[in-house]
């Protein structure tokens, strides 16, 4: 059984005969190599071309209405922030509203508070517990020129690297330009928490999964502010609308000298600071 | 025909192939995925209703805790919304009816969150060395032995 093809092979070698003849020859129960390659190609990209087509029409034709229903229309919003670091005196009321309003695991946060004292001598950084117990008087070394806090959080980048190493799609960006995570998809692999350059990402040892700053997704979209621009005393923190002209934050934007974190990355972070300092990372 | 059976058989290992990738797709990728890209578009709606918003803003205390309110609103305090110092209004309000007692806290530690000093702070923000500024004992609520918190003097 096995033997039989063998000696059909050996006998059409030796006598390479040329294409119009071998194509006449070929009885239907012998089609040649090429007519075969060919008949074979021809069909499985008639499939290709009809699953192409089949896919195009059922996504064409179905318009589907934005995800918040009447109350809320993403594609008429796009969220930035902008954070004054000269108003910021470091409390941390920020960081505990956060984890009041989102229900941050211990030992996390989702946004967090930093300080650098610098002067010629050298510079000194801390962020205990993220500055959710405020800070407390540190002796340094050198002689500091000055000092100031810079909150941090998410920058829902418009590049985001988060979400382009998610392999699952748990990761995403919203019309309205918000990163969010999906926890039902989410695997834990922790690959967003290595891609983000800002390390605003951090694994819930709860549930095993990414967990970040939504810019309080939940509250933004019923037309509140998010949880930390809410308890900020001192104006620090602003959050606004770049689709309403009249809008403070985006005045700001495009009015005020602002500056991104790690701008060489080339993430087009959404958060916007104001009078950052070139220690600033 | 003999030869024939050769495709036959692959074609048909094929036809196995693919309809186990199409039923397993059906099965693994959730249905309203790559609806707006590459995530499922049900999450969205899910975000936002996660849960209920717990900050409710400084103007939702006022109906109820009025005298507070306007003088808290007239005094040095006023950019401070009620909930920095307390706690979120879902805390001691549920669906219009109060559900548990607000945190009160007296603690000298609340008010050096703020205006103790320490490097960092912009000059300008009112503070004190603690040490230096209260010459009694440094512990409880002794700042409100001579401090009113909701309409503090400038």
């Amino acid at each position: 059984m096995d033997h039989a093809p063998r000696p059909l092979a050996s006998t059409r070698s030796p006598s390479p005969p040329p294409e119009a003849p071998a194509a006449g020859a070929a009885t239907p129960a012998d089609p040649g190599r090429r007519d075969f390659l060919g008949a074979a190609f021809t069909i499985a990209g008639g499939a290709v071309v009809l699953l192409a087509g089949l896919d195009a029409a059922a996504s064409g034709e179905t318009h589907v209405p934005p995800p918040g229903g009447d109350a809320y229309n993403w594609e008429e919003h796009r969220w930035a922030y902008v954070i004054d670091t000269s108003k910021c005196i470091g409390c941390g009321s920020c960081v505990r509203g956060c984890k009041a309003e989102n229900d941050v695991p211990d030992g996390f946060v989702r946004t967090w508070v930093e300080r650098y004292i610098v002067g010629p001598g050298g510079s000194y950084v801390d962020s205990p517990k993220g500055g959710l117990d405020g800070f407390p008087p540190v002796p340094t070394a050198f002689t500091p020129t000055k000092s100031f806090f810079v909150p941090k959080m998410c920058n829902h980048c418009k590049e985001t690297p988060c979400v382009q190493v998610c392999p699952v799609g748990a990761s995403y960006r919203t019309k309205d330009g918000v990163v969010l995570v999906d926890g039902k998809s989410c695997i834990g692999c922790g690959y967003c928490v290595q891609a983000c350059p800002y390390g605003s990402r951090f694994l819930n040892p709860a549930t095993h999964t990414a967990e970040k700053c939504t810019w309080c997704y939940h509250r933004i979209t019923k037309g509140l502010k998010p949880a930390c621009v809410e308890v900020c005393p001192t104006g620090t923190r602003a959050f606004g609308d770049m689709m309403r002209e009249d809008d403070p934050v985006r005045q700001t934007i495009d009015h005020e000298r602002v500056s991104i974190l790690q701008a060489h990355l080339l993430t087009e972070p959404q958060c916007f600071y104001l009078h950052l300092d070139m220690e600033v990372r | 025909m003999e030869h024939a059976r050769h495709v036959f058989r692959i074609a048909l290992v094929l036809l196995v192939v693919i309809t186990a990738i199409f039923l397993g797709r059906g099965f693994l990728v959730p249905r309203s995925y790559g609806t707006f890209g590459p995530y499922r578009a049900d999450n969205v709606a899910e975000q936002m209703k996660i849960r209920p918003p717990a900050h409710a803003g400084a103007a939702s205390c006022a109906p109820c805790h009025k005298a507070k309110s306007e003088a808290h609103d007239a005094g040095g305090h006023k950019a401070v919304s009620c909930e920095v110092c307390h706690a979120p209004l879902l805390r001691h309000v549920t669906n219009g009816t109060v559900s548990g007692k607000m945190p009160v806290d007296r603690s000298f530690t609340l008010c050096a969150r703020c205006h103790r000093r320490i490097q960092g702070r912009p000059d300008k923000f009112p503070q004190v060395i603690l040490e230096q500024h209260v010459t009694s004992k440094l512990e409880g609520a002794v700042c409100l032995d001579c401090h009113d918190p909701h309409s503090p003097k400038p």
